[in-house]
């Protein structure tokens, strides 16, 4: 069996210019953020971005100029940052194409591509703008002619409940994505994947995509999983890259290991409400540093500080809010 | 056991408004939580009349018991004491199979119908201002029987129609037209309720039975309903108002600054003198 061990580096050649991408976590928790670091070093374009939730790491795409769709339906930093101001401005600059749909809805919409079906039905949202047709952006720029498989023909369709008689139904499509990227406390050389804490929408983001990557905390015996099948999230097969990567989620935080580092987060909320501002802070911790260079800039007394305590599984140093 | 009244200058809007949304939380009820003011609500309302209600947060944890407050739903403090902890997918099947009784909200625009924005500010397709987008919002009003809305009261806030309806109120619109209906009609089966109340920094307000529009409940301590009526945009129903907000009591202060957020993190202290 060859080894599905990669570099940081060759995870991020794997995603390439136009790609569909789709990621880990919630809002400022578990994001592969080492990864998306690399794909602004390595000047990625044309992402197309798939996402239950937003956060730190859309933000950076966006910011970086490597995103030319997101579709979601969140993004923000939490309390460390009220809105995503690179969204923001991009949407106001129509340099960007966002299409809105409701958390669950992009939920199930993960859970019909994890399935293999080609939509889900729900009842969510009606009476809202996410129906308006409108407001149909993908099929405003013309982009719902069929000619991109990531791309559906429609954003959404109503249908009458066959069955039961249960009167309107929203069908949403699945999602279809080239490239999950997963970050999590462990995966086995095999691929075998164990989150700790809250799985948020992982387990349907590996399955939907066509390429998962698994950057871990650490890389651990195959046979050390195996033990205790159950309490293993993704199975092997489903991974198709490893790569042992500390503290590649910061500064979003992973349960067991690390807090989120609201300094951070704060920083670069305040800093990038400008193209200028995102560029130079992109100057500051990203160019020219690799993952073992930001760790160093960022020093052992802060990550300390961050450091869960294993009884409590978050950081009991960590002044929250701060 | 009585209850003793905090004295106005020993507490602040946002203990007012915690405490308000505190008791809108019945107990054995099943609560969905989302970040910031309203988990300390919940919570509160779980350490004094609701010891038995059920908490989930919309990352996935159910039925949780966090001994001291998550800086968001994603947070590990979220699991401590939880009965289970999953993913987005359970927490929004539990919502749509209709287990939910109550969402806590909020709003960067309100209607009088309860339609509420989040996504934008000005024309969608040009917006002055791109704000969050809907994150659970929509899901959480579609599927729970109550939802709450805490927000900020300015004018500018509480408007004729919303820039974008995000979240659906009383009177919705119905696609392709556009054109709007009362929810029931819309929904059918899946109808459950809706927004039951808007707790703003002004006041509570709930929502008539059967126009489904908004009318003032209670104005909080030191604001007249003419003065609140005057901080919407639109004609605000202000014959029905039954008095003062219930001010909070010491043992919710007490719960508020000591236990639940102690770090002040969504909840300042008031400065004493």
């Amino acid at each position: 069996m060859s080894s599905k061990r990669i570099t940081l580096q060759q995870a991020a050649e794997i995603i390439t210019d136009g790609a569909s991408l789709t990621f880990s976590g919630f809002t400022i928790w578990r994001r592969p953020m080492a990864i998306v670091f690399e794909l602004i070093r390595q000047r990625r374009r044309g992402l197309h971005l798939i996402e239950v939730n937003g956060g730190p790491q859309t933000e950076f795409l966006v910011g970086a100029g490597c995103v030319d769709i997101w579709e979601s339906c969140w993004v923000g930093h939490e309390l460390y940052g009220k809105y995503g101001a690179n969204l923001s401005r991009r949407v106001g600059n129509g340099e960007i194409i966002v299409e809105d749909y409701s958390h669950a809805e992009m939920m199930f919409r993960f859970a019909a591509g994890a399935a293999g079906a080609p939509f889900a039905a729900t009842q969510t949202s009606l009476g809202t703008d996410i129906h308006n047709p409108a407001y149909d952006m993908l099929g405003r720029a013309g982009l719902r002619d069929g000619n991109n498989s990531r791309i559906p023909r429609h954003k959404y369709r109503f249908v009458d409940d066959p069955f039961y008689g249960a009167g309107q139904q929203v069908l949403v499509p699945a999602a279809k994505v080239d490239v999950a990227v997963m970050c999590v406390q462990q995966v086995g050389e095999e691929g075998t994947v164990r989150v700790s804490g809250q799985y948020y929408s992982d387990p349907e983001a590996a399955r939907t995509a066509d390429i998962t990557i698994v950057m871990a905390e650490e890389i651990v015996p195959e046979e050390y999983l195996r033990r205790e099948a159950d309490r293993n999230t993704i199975p092997s097969f489903e991974v198709d890259y490893v790569v042992e990567c500390p503290f590649g989620a910061h500064p979003t935080g992973m349960f067991g290991r690390y807090d989120v580092d609201g300094a951070f987060l704060k920083d670069f909320y305040g800093r990038t409400r400008t193209q200028e501002g995102f560029d130079d802070f992109a100057k500051e911790w990203i160019h020219g540093l690799d993952h073992l260079g930001y760790l160093e800039k960022l020093g052992w007394p802060r990550m300390l500080k961050l450091k869960a305590n294993t009884a409590l599984n978050y950081s009991a140093r960590e002044k929250k809010g701060e | 056991m009585g209850k003793e009244y905090a004295a106005p200058g020993e507490y602040g809007l946002a203990d007012l408004l915690c405490c308000a949304a505190s008791r809108e939380v019945g107990d054995n009820e099943v609560v969905f939580a989302g970040t910031g003011l309203p988990m300390v609500a919940i919570m509160l309302a779980q350490k004094t009349h609701a010891p038995s209600l059920k908490l989930i947060f919309e990352a996935g944890t159910l039925d949780g018991r966090p001994p001291e407050i998550p800086t968001s739903v994603g947070d590990a403090r979220c699991e401590m004491g939880a009965s289970r902890a999953s993913g987005l997918y359970d927490a929004f099947s539990i919502a749509q199979r209709g287990y939910v009784d109550l969402g806590f909200l909020g709003g960067a625009e309100v209607d009088q119908y309860g339609n509420v924005n989040t996504t934008c500010i000005g024309d969608y397709l040009n917006p002055e201002l791109r704000l969050t987008g809907s994150g659970g919002n929509p899901d959480i009003n579609s599927f729970a029987r109550r939802t709450v809305f805490i927000m900020v009261h300015e004018k500018r806030r509480f408007v004729k129609n919303v820039s974008y309806i995000t979240s659906p109120g009383w009177r919705v619109k119905r696609w392709p037209e556009g054109d709007f209906v009362p929810r029931r009609s819309l929904y059918g089966a899946a109808y459950r309720g809706g927004p039951s109340a808007v707790i703003s920094t002004a006041g509570v307000f709930r929502f008539d039975r059967e126009s489904g529009r908004m009318y003032l409940d209670t104005c909080h301590p030191g604001k007249t309903p003419r003065e609140i009526r005057e901080l919407c945009q639109f004609d605000l129903d202000i014959s029905r108002v039954a008095g003062e907000t219930e001010p909070p009591t010491q043992e919710e202060l007490h719960l508020i600054h000591e236990v639940l957020d102690p770090d002040q993190i969504f909840i300042p202290r008031v400065k004493q003198e």
